[in-house]
């Protein structure tokens, strides 16, 4: 058996295309995502500041905008220098503070241009809202006035993690469903279409030999797969799951289970390795955007989400994300255990039944 | 001689379709076994259940003193099956494919041995997709090879093959043969079964319709004497007074040949006296083949390329 496992190893790694949907493609993902919304990136963009003024309020100002974190900041000598790079979209705002401005004397002004492309919306309104609350403050000082109403914000969750710790646990989820239904819907139809698994039965191999050693050594290649997002995620763009791997490797591995019994009914349900790729996909597309690979799906309307909430990667990815995002025990939301464990128990009766290595 | 397989009363069903009906035969140690017959005759389906890879719906299958549905495991270690248009895995060379099946065995033969007696040492390290089809066809019989089995079991071995690749096949199968090992192979080349086998099945619609010795199934021809001539000068009376001995076919397609099937070597010398008198520019006499057998039993002809489509 150790043979067979050694020669399925071989055989996925040599299988070129196989490899990239398994490994290369989540990782193109996690990359993008990482430029995107990893630690060091922000999601506002570029601002660009052009500063005429030398003012004390003018310098506090400008400190304030080149220290937030919420947007990285270029600096600019003029508002033309500045406008064309707003035109070749380098910037998404520029923030203009003009000559004069916070000069305690007649002539002083007291506005910021703010200058930005209404395609950016989102942009926008961070880095408008960001200025006002500034100048807000400042306005307070210098009034010497208290704020008498103000807002408090709590997080739900213990640690604070951003949009690509969460994107990170679902490109996880994403790269196990894609490699393991595909992988062997379409490996094991194609070996039934060349007579690869008749051809087995009439050796003395046992059928439970041949898939023990077809999963473990996807398992394999599975550990290897998000050993590498993670290392990606965690080194290249500061993701802060670091102290989960251990459950979140676990979870994996019990989530590609799941996923490779899919992908034994897909299997045992098509006749060819054509048909085996159509339906993988057709199973292995929608659960990506309806299980919250991208985004949390409780914010679906409530119908669709009571359906969808028990589609066999939504509840995996639940038990992730509890596990690496808000640092809660795998078992504080049984139910999510309770779903990933019905899905292998159903497809394993399944597959069981209807995965055959000859026809009678 | 001893029986290594018995096959009494084989039948096999799909719902109310029938694919083979009640069918026995025995295979003789060290012979070649052929079963002859056209795609769909129920010949693979025959050498499936003898395999083990498919359920008989009842009948009794015996190899080598072993029931096949009870020792199934036993039986496997002595068998080796080439399948029909049976690839192999595309991403082991051939190598490694043969040391692979080589671990299912308890005992098996050096991968490297086999390869180099067909040819094939210098694509040990070659993927499968780099071999031409005779190569394949070779290195997949060479696979059933692997365990050094008693019986090999060799499903349509050279359709698709251009007729130089089919010749040397022909001359591994005698090889394989010379070894002492039973060989059980289904063709729809009438022309391979004549040359290769020593016991014929005929098989038409799931049921056996003949099975002999090959030269006796040949001598069952109703018509063992043929007399082809070339005679453009013939008259429609000489022809007229050849054919009350036999009938006389113009052939199709080409202009003034003519066949005769003969019955009796008695006709055969009157013939030959009154075609004499017609001065044909050339006529042979020959012996029925097989396939005038299969044609007088089935009523019908085998196509040569039928079997490439399945």
């Amino acid at each position: 058996m150790i043979n067979l496992f050694v020669s399925n190893l071989k055989m996925l790694v040599r299988n070129r295309q196989q490899l990239f949907w398994s490994l290369a493609f989540p990782l193109i993902f996690t990359v993008i995502f990482g430029f995107f919304f990893g630690s060091g990136s922000s999601s506002a963009g570029t601002v660009a500041l052009v500063k005429q003024s030398n003012s004390n309020v003018a310098n506090t100002l400008s400190d304030g905008i080149t220290q937030t974190d919420l947007f990285k900041v270029k600096t600019y000598a003029t508002e033309d220098e500045a406008r064309t790079q707003l035109k070749k979209n380098q910037v998404t705002a520029i923030v203009v503070i003009p000559t004069l401005f916070g000069e305690q004397s007649a002539n002083g002004t007291t506005t910021v241009n703010i200058i930005s492309n209404p395609s950016n919306a989102q942009s926008n309104s961070i880095i408008n809202g960001f200025i006002s609350q500034y100048l807000t403050q400042i306005n307070y000082q210098i009034q010497n006035a208290k704020p008498i109403y103000s807002t408090s914000t709590e997080n739900s969750s213990s640690g604070s993690f951003s949009y690509f710790d969460f994107v990170l646990v679902g490109l996880i989820g994403m790269a196990l469903m894609n490699s393991s239904i595909q992988g062997v819907s379409i490996t094991m139809s194609k070996y039934r279409e060349d007579q690869i698994l008749k051809r087995l039965t009439t050796t003395p191999l046992k059928p439970w030999k041949f898939i023990v050693s077809e999963v473990a050594a996807r398992l394999l290649v599975n550990v290897i797969q998000i050993s590498l997002i993670l290392g990606i995620g965690i080194l290249g763009f500061h993701a802060k799951v670091g102290s989960a791997i251990p459950i979140i490797m676990l979870l994996s591995l019990l989530g590609a289970i799941l996923f490779q019994l899919i992908g034994f009914s897909v299997a045992a349900s098509v006749k060819t390795a054509d048909a085996a790729e159509g339906m993988s996909t057709a199973v292995a597309i929608p659960m990506m955007f309806l299980a919250g690979v991208f985004f949390p799906i409780d914010q679906l309307p409530k119908w669709l989400f009571s359906i969808i909430q028990y589609l066999p990667l939504a509840p995996l990815l639940r038990l992730m994300r509890g596990a690496a995002l808000e640092s809660t025990s795998i078992f504080e939301n049984p139910i999510n255990i309770a779903i990933v464990s019905g899905w292998i128990v159903v497809l394993l009766i399944y597959s069981s039944m209807r995965f055959r290595l000859t026809e009678e | 001689m001893e029986t290594v397989i018995s096959v009494k009363n084989l039948e096999k069903k799909y719902g109310a379709f029938t694919a083979v009906n009640n069918i026995s035969f025995e295979v003789q140690k060290g012979e070649i076994f052929g079963l002859l017959g056209e795609n769909g005759a129920g010949k693979t389906t025959t050498l499936e259940m003898i395999e083990g890879l498919r359920k008989p719906t009842s009948g009794e299958i015996t190899i080598l003193g072993m029931n096949a549905e009870k020792e199934k495991d036993k039986i496997k270690v002595k068998i080796g099956v080439q399948l029909q248009s049976s690839a192999y895995y595309a991403f082991l060379t051939l190598k490694e494919i043969l040391q692979l099946f080589g671990q299912f065995y308890p005992t098996h033969q050096d991968p490297m041995q086999l390869l180099e007696s067909v040819n094939l040492k210098e694509k040990a390290n070659s993927y499968i997709g780099k071999l031409s089809g005779g190569q394949r066809q070779r290195f997949s019989i060479v696979a059933s090879l692997i365990n050094d089995p008693d019986i090999v079991f060799l499903d349509e071995p050279t359709t698709g093959l251009d007729p130089r690749a089919r010749r040397k096949l022909w001359d591994l199968i005698t090889e394989i043969k010379k070894q002492g090992k039973t060989i059980v192979l289904t063709t729809h080349y009438l022309e391979e079964a004549e040359m290769l086998c020593d016991h014929i099945a005929i098989m038409e619609n799931g049921s056996i319709i003949a099975k002999d010795k090959t030269h006796k199934l040949i001598e069952m021809a109703k018509t063992p004497f043929k007399l082809n001539f070339f005679a453009p000068k013939i008259t429609g009376a000489e022809v007229a007074e050849l054919g009350k001995i036999a009938p006389v076919h113009e052939l199709v397609g080409k202009s003034h040949y003519y066949e005769m099937g003969i019955q009796t070597q008695k006709d055969l010398d009157t013939a030959i006296t009154l075609l004499q008198a017609g001065s044909p520019e050339s006529f042979t006499v020959g012996r029925a083949s097989l396939e005038d057998v299969f044609i007088e039993l089935t009523g019908k002809k085998l196509q040569e390329d039928e079997g490439k489509d399945d």
